[in-house]
């Protein structure tokens, strides 16, 4: 399965990209891509962020279905 | 029913204007059913920092689901204080030190309201719109990252 997945803040900043496609065998909880990503970005294994599926905060336990954007998100700083 | 309010573009991209805020004051007057404004402006501190004090911060979001956020947040406060209107602005983009971010604007019959929705409002965006700060540092070009508390 593929998706798409976008970086914000510190963590595009990581990354050193802001989106990329995400190529997995089979499928995905969002816990399972979560250690997956810290595998490829070990530098994000200490930084505070949340993971959304198609724009909903999601939890660790939550099934990736295709089509999705997943989103890194680092700690909200509006205002 | 409540009507349903249509989503609104919140963000803007640089700084608000002082003249902005003056005009969209301006253009309530025809509202008489309005006895109170409440307006809450967010205005870029000079925090200082290891390397320097703050000189601006550079604002970038996920807009779709900020865009989002934003219109549940207005839902929210139509549904639980009596306005007559409502509009937020945010920026996007470098917005320098002593400038503003961030213009919340509600109006009401009553002050009561105006004064509890804003509050709500300002609130609810800082914890839950997925919007992030890089906050410019010093001469020499360093930067952190901003983290609403």
């Amino acid at each position: 399965m593929s998706f798409q997945v976008k970086y914000f803040g510190m963590l595009a900043e990581i990354a050193g990209l802001s989106d990329e496609v995400w190529n997995a065998a089979g499928g995905l909880t969002v816990g399972q891509f979560r250690a997956q990503m810290l595998d490829k970005y070990p530098a994000m294994r200490d930084k505070k962020f949340k993971i959304a599926v198609n724009q909903k905060i999601s939890e660790d336990f939550v099934l990736i279905e295709t089509p999705a954007e997943i989103a890194l998100l680092p700690p909200f700083a509006g205002g | 029913m409540e009507k349903a309010h249509k989503p609104k573009k919140v963000f803007v991209q640089g700084p608000i204007s002082p003249d902005f805020v003056a005009k969209s004051i301006a253009s309530h007057q025809s509202k008489t059913g309005i006895g109170a404004h409440a307006i809450f402006l967010g205005q870029i501190r000079a925090d200082q920092k290891e390397g320097g004090a703050v000189t601006g911060i550079d604002y970038t979001a996920y807009e779709e689901m900020a865009e989002q956020a934003f219109h549940d947040i207005r839902e929210a406060a139509f549904a639980k204080f009596e306005l007559t209107c409502m509009h937020i602005y945010h920026s996007l983009g470098l917005v320098p030190t002593g400038e503003i971010s961030l213009f919340v604007f509600v109006s009401s019959p009553h002050r009561r309201a105006a004064f509890e929705a804003s509050e709500y409002i300002v609130e609810e965006i800082k914890a839950n719109v997925p919007i992030f700060g890089k906050e410019l540092v010093g001469e020499a070009g360093q930067h952190v990252w901003k983290e609403n508390t």
